[in-house]
């Protein structure tokens, strides 16, 4: 018993400097170009910003693994499947923070809808799962990010993506804790048809100040692509590389931590369709 | 012959440009956005709550009621800064040269007048060639006359402390501790505009928290404030102006501004100060002008005429005013009043602020002459003024040469000279105050002065250069000149600024100045130093998107906090902001913009303070319907006060509101605007604050219990 309270008194003594993990930059491509995401289109805008999977063409699967700080405790498993139809593109997402002991799992369903060239919009239904240890349970939560992209020329397209906007929070829990609001926008701009840069700026309010992002992409040799990025608040260097065969795309990416060391990410999309 | 084809062709791709965009809403966006940024900088400069409708009045005066491109009414523009002095000057040669303009769209013929100039004056001018319209009789009066009446209600929803129910007895013990009227803010405002020759108008206002017909005070609180006590409309004013009769240039009866030369001498009413742009330090006196607005502090009352003739003019002008201050008796012998400080709010709420409500009586008598000829103005100016009763101040080593006592006595000597590329301006003025204090026994007169220089070497490159020394014993209750802070007075500093266009689409915006204070000022307990550098980098990607990036960083000295210290000397403290901004629109009818702004606050300790703020904006305003929607979302964290921000939020048309934000929270609002009729125009708004890290917001009267605050705006305007 004395030990249960004491545990009790260490989750509740360290809840106001904890940080939910819901919100994480997710597919090797994102994670090359120092977190970046919010101006980009393809499967993983799911994750980063569901308004870049509007004008997806293909029938899309995803798998995602992020093996941070090379600790299998804190890695993230992330899936994700997308189909494109008439009225707009459908998708559904699953991703995972943790271990058995502590994880963190969303659900999302999103709906994307293109609105012309100038204007793409996504919304995302998520479903919160926070499981902690076997004695502890596990806390529930709905809420539901959404996102724009808008390509103002043929070079720079902007986006804006936010997650939980109306600040809900884990009900069951003691403190009633505050799901995070992560409000996000950046830009992406086309240098030349196979160079692309990309930056952007985050608030996520479980943490202190800012994130700043940026990175660079270059389609050195047709269908083989070399990243690199940066990306602050935690401060970090990443690198990646990209390679497209007819109907697999792999991204890998490392990521480096002056403090926490390296991040190994390694990413697959399959697409049908034509 | 090669100019001609070349103005065919310039007035083809305008008019195929106009053909393919919406020129109108893009136009006002403009406008909009550079009036966004001078508010902002403003709000930023003066530390309060300062009154911009007053100012911005003008702006959205003339957007309803464009001036002829064919007249001298143009200056107005560069009176209210959307034109530099140079492209006037250019627009004038343009028309010696060529006659009147007789398309808007002519004006890219002008040199100096680039696509942002153009963006931004469209919606204020107009080509009028009828001129049997301009004939001052009460036909045309009644025919081209415009009515326009506003009425404007605005609320904090959540209860405030200052409303909560007292006994009696308990409000009697501590009698500011409750407002007396209710929460809601009404405000009136009927205009009446004859082609800006003829304008009349009144406004009627009550504040929040003043009492207004339906509400209640007990006898003894009546009996308490005695003639004080007053029910409905704390605010009432009004004016008649007309202009260009004769030998008449204006004149006005009732609410009224005047603003001449630099300012240095008079220049009643708010200004942008360095909140302009480079060139745009240079101020251009708009002589009398009519007060409209409700803002209650610093504004003439009485009449007002200017009379000109070739190239001479002048003014005579004459302001009775009751002000709010606290009066004392000073002595209980011969019950002698004094007056130990003006209420500068307009607030009427309290006990205490109704019993000092219009104590003393402020008269103003002046006249201002001028003498303009080609390229050069000169004018000398001269005012008065003097209180019913004494100003007496806590005596304090900083404010020992504030103005005290009864009288002043103000004179200056302004000139201009404009051509070409090059521009010199300047003021020189002088105060006397008869009345001796402690500090000063034998009266002096003061001085102050500022010389600036604008040139514009190339068409894309200006530069400005000012310098001012202020006196420290110089007094001006009517002076609001190129300064930091407020207060014209024992001041130094040299200011250089510059605009450049060193690329198409790019754009840059810089200042540095430095001052210093040659006295103590309130909460600084040494002569002090300090400077502002400024830096804005524009680029519009086309003519829908359109970003900044933006960087300040002011350093100014105060009294450390540090409690272990015997004597509080001052140091400096630097306050750093970043702002990035981008605008675009999709299609017709949706406008987006971002904005992301952080702010660092270094104390004096070492430990440093940050403040972040991101928002997201979305309008929407088909161009076809008669109604249009702006939203929203922002959050912020900004820990501590020093390390707020400033955020413009759009508003109902003649309001503004750019909230400070600090704490942690998320904040959005909703406007909206329908057109029920061709003459009726409604608008609602609301915005809530929700923070995170308080349960309570505010303190003292305004406390909120509850982590959220909202307020509510609604405004119907009908015009005829």
């Amino acid at each position: 018993m004395k030990k249960i309270l004491l545990l009790i008194t260490i989750i509740l003594s360290t809840s106001t400097l904890f940080a939910y993990d819901f919100i994480h930059p997710m597919g090797g491509r994102a994670a090359a170009m120092g977190g970046s995401s919010v101006a980009s289109q393809g499967l993983w805008a799911l994750q980063n910003n569901p308004a870049g999977t509007a004008n997806l063409e293909k029938i899309s699967l995803g798998l995602y693994y992020e093996n941070r700080w090379m600790l299998p405790e804190t890695a993230y498993k992330c899936g994700a499947f997308a189909l494109p139809t008439k009225f707009g593109t459908l998708g559904v997402s699953f991703n995972q923070f943790g271990s058995s002991k502590y994880n963190e799992n969303k659900f999302g369903l999103a709906y994307a809808k293109d609105f012309g060239r100038y204007l793409q919009i996504g919304l995302q239904l998520d479903y919160l799962l926070l499981k902690i240890g076997n004695e502890y349970g596990s806390f529930r939560a709905v809420t539901f990010e959404l996102g724009i992209q808008s390509q103002v020329t043929d070079r720079l397209t902007l986006g804006t993506y936010i997650f939980n906007p109306v600040n809900f929070s884990f009900e069951q829990t003691l403190n009633h804790e505050k799901i995070p609001i992560v409000f996000r926008f950046g830009l992406a701009y086309k240098f030349t048809k196979d160079f692309v840069g990309q930056c952007e700026i985050e608030k996520n309010t479980d943490r202190e100040g800012v994130s700043l992002r940026g990175g660079l992409e270059y389609e050195a040799v047709r269908n083989l692509y070399i990243r690199a990025g940066v990306q602050t608040n935690p401060g970090i260097l990443s690198f990646g590389l990209g390679y497209a065969i007819r109907f697999v795309q792999i991204n890998v990416a490392g990521q480096l931590h002056n403090q926490l060391g390296a991040s190994l990410q390694v990413g697959m999309i399959f697409s049908i369709g034509k | 012959m090669k100019r001609l084809v070349l103005i065919i062709l310039s007035l083809l791709a305008v008019s195929f440009a106009k053909a393919q965009i919406a020129v109108d809403t893009l136009s006002t966006e403009a406008l909009n956005q550079l009036l966004i940024e001078q508010v902002e900088r403003l709000a930023e400069d003066s530390d309060d709550d300062a009154d911009f409708e007053e100012l911005l009045d003008n702006y959205i005066f003339f957007s309803e009621n464009p001036v002829n491109i064919n007249s001298d009414e143009v200056m107005q523009l560069v009176e209210l800064r959307l034109l530099s002095v140079f492209q006037y000057e250019e627009l004038q040669k343009y028309r010696r040269y060529y006659g009147d303009f007789m398309f808007v769209d002519e004006l890219e013929m002008v040199e100096g007048f680039d696509e942002q100039t153009l963006a931004i004056i469209k919606p204020v001018i107009c080509i009028e060639k009828d001129k049997s319209k301009d004939k001052l009789n009460l036909k045309n009066m009644g025919r081209y006359g415009k009515h326009q009446i506003v009425g404007r209600y605005e609320q904090i929803l959540e209860k405030q402390q200052g409303y909560a129910p007292i006994d009696d007895s308990s409000l009697l013990a501590k009698p500011n501790s409750r407002y007396l009227g209710s929460p809601q803010k009404y405000q009136l405002k009927y205009t009446y505009n004859y082609r800006n020759k003829f304008r009349a108008g009144f406004v009627l206002e009550k504040d929040a928290g003043e009492m207004f017909f339906t509400d209640k005070v007990s006898d003894t609180i009546q009996k308490l404030l005695g003639k004080n006590y007053r029910k409905g409309f704390d605010f009432v004013g009004f004016h008649l102006y007309a202009k260009d009769i004769g030998i008449v240039k204006a004149a006005v009866l009732g609410d009224y501004q005047l603003s001449f030369g630099q300012g240095l001498t008079l220049w009643s009413g708010m200004s942008f100060g360095k909140a302009g742009a480079g060139s745009s330090v240079m101020k251009q006196g708009r002589g009398i002008t009519p007060k409209g607005s409700a803002s209650e502090y610093s504004f003439m009352r009485g009449a007002a005429v200017t009379l000109g003739g070739g190239p001479f003019s002048g003014t005579v002008f004459y302001s009775n005013r009751w002000i709010d201050a606290n009066v004392s008796v000073a002595d209980s012998l011969d019950e002698a009043e004094l007056v130990s400080s003006l209420q500068e709010t307009g607030y009427h709420r309290t006990i205490g602020e109704l019993q000092d409500r219009h104590a003393i009586r402020q008269q103003v008598v002046g006249g201002h002459l001028a003498f303009a000829i080609a390229h050069f103005e000169v004018g000398y100016t001269a005012h008065h003024t003097w209180l019913s009763t004494p100003l007496q101040l806590k005596p304090s080593h900083y404010n020992q040469f504030y103005f005290q006592g009864q009288k002043l006595t103000n004179q200056g000597i302004d000139f201009k000279y404009v051509k070409g590329k090059f521009a010199v301006f300047g003021e020189a003025s002088m105060s006397y105050n008869p009345d001796t204090t402690a500090f000063q026994t034998t009266p002096r007169p003061a001085f102050a002065g500022l010389l600036g220089i604008t040139v514009k070497p190339a068409g894309y490159l200006n530069f400005t250069m000012l310098y001012r020394d202020y006196g420290k014993t110089y007094q001006n209750l009517l002076g609001n000149a190129f300064g930091e802070g407020s207060r014209n007075q024992g001041q130094r500093g040299i200011y250089l600024g510059v605009e450049a266009a060193p690329a198409p689409y790019w754009n840059i915006l810089a200042y540095a100045d430095h001052f210093q204070f040659t006295w103590l000022t309130s909460q600084v307990n040494a002569p002090s130093r300090g400077h502002d550098y400024y830096l804005r980098i524009s680029h519009s990607f086309n003519r829908r998107t359109q970003a900044y990036l933006q960087f300040r960083s002011k350093t100014k000295m105060k009294n450390s906090t540090d409690a272990f210290v015997f004597s509080h000397y001052p140091i400096f403290y630097t306050k750093n902001a970043v702002r990035f901004n981008i605008n675009y629109q999709i299609g017709h009818d949706f406008h987006f913009s971002n904005k992301a702004e952080y702010a660092h606050y270094r104390n004096d300790d070492g430990t440093n303070e940050h403040g972040y703020f991101l928002c997201q904006d979305i309008a929407y305003k088909p161009e076809d319907k008669p109604f249009s929607l702006t939203f929203r979302y922002a959050i912020f964290d900004a820990k501590d006060y020093n390390a707020r921000i400033y955020a413009y939020e759009n508003d109902v048309l003649y309001s503004f509101s750019v909230p400070a934000l600090y704490g942690k929270g998320m904040r959005f609002y909703l406007l909206g605007k329908v057109k029920l009729f061709n003459s009726l125009t409604l608008y609602a708004r609301i915005g809530r604050t929700i923070y995170s890290d308080r349960d309570e917001i505010g303190s003292g009267l305004t406390l909120i219990e509850g982590n959220h605050k909202t307020d509510l705006k609604v405004e119907m305007i009908w015009k005829m």
